[in-house]
């Protein structure tokens, strides 16, 4: 047992501060349109500091990756997503499922910061479980020829390569398609409520040609699927404690600052209680996320029950953090450009997206019923 | 981080669980029904060496760290011992022999700490009055020093162990116009003239632990009854709070774990609408709710025993968090129980109406979640 941070993960979590903290807090708004240069001026420096390689060969998660994450989940939540689709979702995909060619040819760009990768998974309509992609693979000469739309693709009109998800011989195969390809629709950017420096759109393909050696998969059961799922989990989950925190961070600055009835406006019960039970509940939620992480790492027999378990309480207790934060900010927390609001109008999405609240909750469930 | 038990300690905890399910468990639902005191299930655990589990051999302890101490808190709630029986151990062991053991002089040790690590001797500790809860420094209880004495005068309030109590750690203020700095802590013994206890309360949970009043009428105690110096009473105090919010609150966790087992089983066997409610998913959520309670809680309860084992003193956020948390958010998931369980779930019979009554008292006893609330704000 240990509850302390190492010596030497602390200090790579300062250096990651040092690192973005230039680069501007979470609260500035920035135009949107900005925000593919700003992933792309951000990897090669993430790159350098090793943060892009933690947890991507494995493909599992530990307590470094988490404490690494966390602290851009907490000074840049959009970069995060956005670093993190490509590099622990995409890039995952590659480094455990691809063959030896595939990691050669795309893992050494995507480790120095040169490539975003993307992931495309949701389709309108499926579920994991009982519904097959309605995007088919169909062979072709020297390769396959795709078919189908995807409804939100995280990081899609900015990525280089996409690896979309589609059934080719009864089975799920992962198609790696370059931007721009021809048959390659990437659509209008969608206007998001919250995370709105990440870029999600719908992507179709018309009879996009995939060369054979692009291909990954066919895989027989749901497994990979269920295994990229649990990446998208991780990420949400570590994105929950950063929101928390930065919201956390605003609310506590501005009670002690702003006053009123001439004093401090955390002097009053109704303000500093609410910050206690904000605490509460990120320090509740940060030990949970990274029990959950120490349990993958170790191959802990709960660790599947426990990332569910961390996914649920830690993204919900975003949401109850980031209101409570936007609260105390009263009317400054309204107007737009501060922790608070934006972390409120984030944290929605991560209860969303990934496993949603009520999928994990079932699994959890039925987890905890097998066998009777 | 890393939250690996060690072999030794899971083992340890089966070994808990096993005793306790066997030996205590059976005993339970009956002495929580009648609100009776179970003083032969008392003597097993200090036979069984939980009573002074972290305790040094020679004063018949096993030396076990903290983190082992509170695991077998966890274990007995685990089992399914009720609320009202770890509430005992717990003010017996913590927040009585503890305090004589951290703070009194050897020769205090040596003539409690053996008998209360055994069981021969149940302990209590008097803090709260009926007219100060939350507010420890406005106690009135008055020691005064009279030649080789002290002089009692006072009254205590809802005292676990009250009336069962053979020897009690009694604070009183021995400074007449200061606040925490006159408070005192003392070592007054049944039997002691002028020292009474008043009928048991009957409570909404935690029945089958005794709770009264503790009057002081000219009682008078050696001096050498003093623990410590005077007006350090308020910092004993305070160091208890930490096991109330470890190793007290554990017995709480371990015993949702307890809970939700019987609403796995519940959930399994019940069959409506032609089959199991478990495969509901207004169902399935609320034993996912149990579960993500028990797992949020149980980091928070550990990081403080790791805390103290590490010789950390005065954990005071960790423990107001852990406390606050297990106090407020555990009483949805009891709730959530109790309704899985329908009509039965309001039956004594089903065990999860006692857990439900037993939980109740988590925000409220040893610092209310308010109390918490404003230790944590304070500390922001």
């Amino acid at each position: 047992m240990n509850f302390d941070f190492p010596e030497n993960q602390e200090a790579f979590r300062s250096k990651l501060r040092d690192l973005l903290e230039p680069a501007g807090g979470p609260c500035t708004v920035r135009p949107k349109e900005k925000a593919p240069e700003r992933v792309r001026a951000l990897l090669p420096a993430l790159a350098d500091a090793g943060y892009l390689c933690i947890g991507l060969e494995d493909g599992k998660n530990s307590a470094d990756l988490l404490a690494s994450r966390e602290v851009l989940a907490a000074l840049s939540p959009s970069l995060f997503i956005a670093v993190e689709a490509s590099t622990r979702v995409f890039g995952r995909l590659l480094a455990v499922y691809g063959s030896a060619d595939q990691k050669n040819e795309w893992l050494p760009p995507l480790k120095e910061g040169r490539l975003i990768g993307a992931m495309g998974l949701t389709e309108s309509g499926m579920s994991l479980k009982d519904n097959p992609f309605q995007t088919k693979g169909a062979e072709d000469a020297e390769g396959f020829r795709v078919t189908g739309t995807k409804g939100h693709v995280v990081n899609g009109p900015v990525a280089d390569w996409m690896a979309v998800a589609g059934q080719y011989d009864n089975g799920t195969a992962f198609f790696l398609i370059p931007n721009p390809s021809e048959g390659f629709f990437c659509e209008e950017r969608l206007p998001t409520l919250g995370y709105e420096e990440v870029a999600v759109s719908p992507v179709t393909l018309r009879n996009c040609f995939v060369p054979e050696r692009s291909v990954i998969g066919p895989f027989p059961d749901d497994e990979v699927l269920l295994r990229v799922r649990s990446w998208e989990d991780e990420i949400l989950t570590a994105a929950s404690l950063g929101l928390m925190q930065g919201a956390l961070d605003e609310a506590s600055a501005f009670a002690k600052e702003h006053r009123s009835g001439g004093k401090p406006i955390i002097a009053y019960q109704e303000v500093a209680f609410k910050l206690a039970e904000m605490l509460t509940l990120l320090q509740t939620a940060r030990l949970l996320a990274y029990r959950a992480a120490w349990m993958a790492e170790s191959g802990h027999k709960e660790a599947a029950v426990l990332a569910h378990c961390a996914k649920v309480f830690c993204t919900e207790a975003a949401e109850k953090v980031t209101s409570s934060a936007l609260q105390i900010l009263g009317q400054q927390g309204w107007v737009l450009g501060n922790s608070a609001e934006k972390g409120y109008r984030d944290a929605k999405y991560l209860q969303i997206a990934g496993s949603s609240s009520e999928i994990s909750r079932m699994k959890i469930g039925d987890l905890l019923l097998e066998g009777r | 981080m890393e939250f690996s038990f060690t072999e030794e300690q899971l083992m340890f905890k089966e070994q808990v669980i096993r005793f306790a399910a066997k030996e205590i468990v059976p005993r339970c639902a009956e002495h929580d029904l009648c609100g009776e005191f179970d003083f032969q299930s008392f003597r097993k655990l200090g036979e069984f060496g939980i009573l002074g589990l972290h305790f040094p051999e020679a004063l018949g302890g096993s030396d076990a760290d903290v983190v082992t101490t509170v695991l077998a808190g966890e274990a007995l709630g685990e089992a399914g011992l009720d609320g009202g029986l770890t509430l005992a151990y717990g003010a017996h062991t913590f927040l009585c022999a503890d305090t004589i053991f951290t703070h009194g002089s050897e020769a205090q040790r040596k003539k409690y700490i053996p008998k209360l690590a055994s069981g021969e001797w149940i302990g209590c500790m008097g803090l709260t009055e009926p007219g100060a809860g939350s507010d420890v420094a406005s106690i009135t209880t008055r020691a005064e020093r009279k030649g080789e004495r002290y002089v009692l005068n006072g009254n205590k309030m809802f005292i676990t162990n009250g009336p069962v109590a053979d020897a009690a750690v009694i604070y009183a203020k021995t400074g007449k116009d200061l606040k925490h700095a006159g408070v005192s802590a003392f070592i007054v013994e049944k039997g002691t003239p002028g020292f009474s206890s008043g009928k048991n309360l009957i409570k909404m949970g935690v029945r089958s632990s005794h709770t009264s009043e503790l009057i002081f009428e000219d009682c008078e105690i050696p001096a050498e009854n003093l623990i410590g110096m005077e007006g350090a009473g308020f910092l004993m105090a305070m160091q208890t709070v930490e096991w109330d919010r470890s190793a007290l609150l554990a017995p709480f966790i371990g015993g949702m774990t307890y809970v939700l087992e019987k609403c796995l089983k519940y959930a399994a066997e019940r069959y409506q609408f032609g089959r199991p409610i478990g495969r509901f998913q207004a169902m399935k959520h609320k034993l996912a709710d149990i579960k993500i309670f028990i797992e949020a809680a149980r980091s928070l309860c550990y990081r403080i025993a790791w805390c103290k084992d590490q010789g950390r003193p005065l954990n005071h956020l960790e423990a107001a968090v852990a406390k606050l948390f297990v106090g407020d958010w555990s009483l949805g998931p009891a709730n959530d129980a109790v309704v899985l369980h329908g009509g039965y779930g309001y039956c004594h019979e089903y065990e999860v109406e006692r857990y439900f009554r037993d939980s109740r008292l988590a925000p409220i006893g040893g610092g209310t979640s308010e109390i918490q609330k404003k230790i944590i704000s304070k500390l922001l």
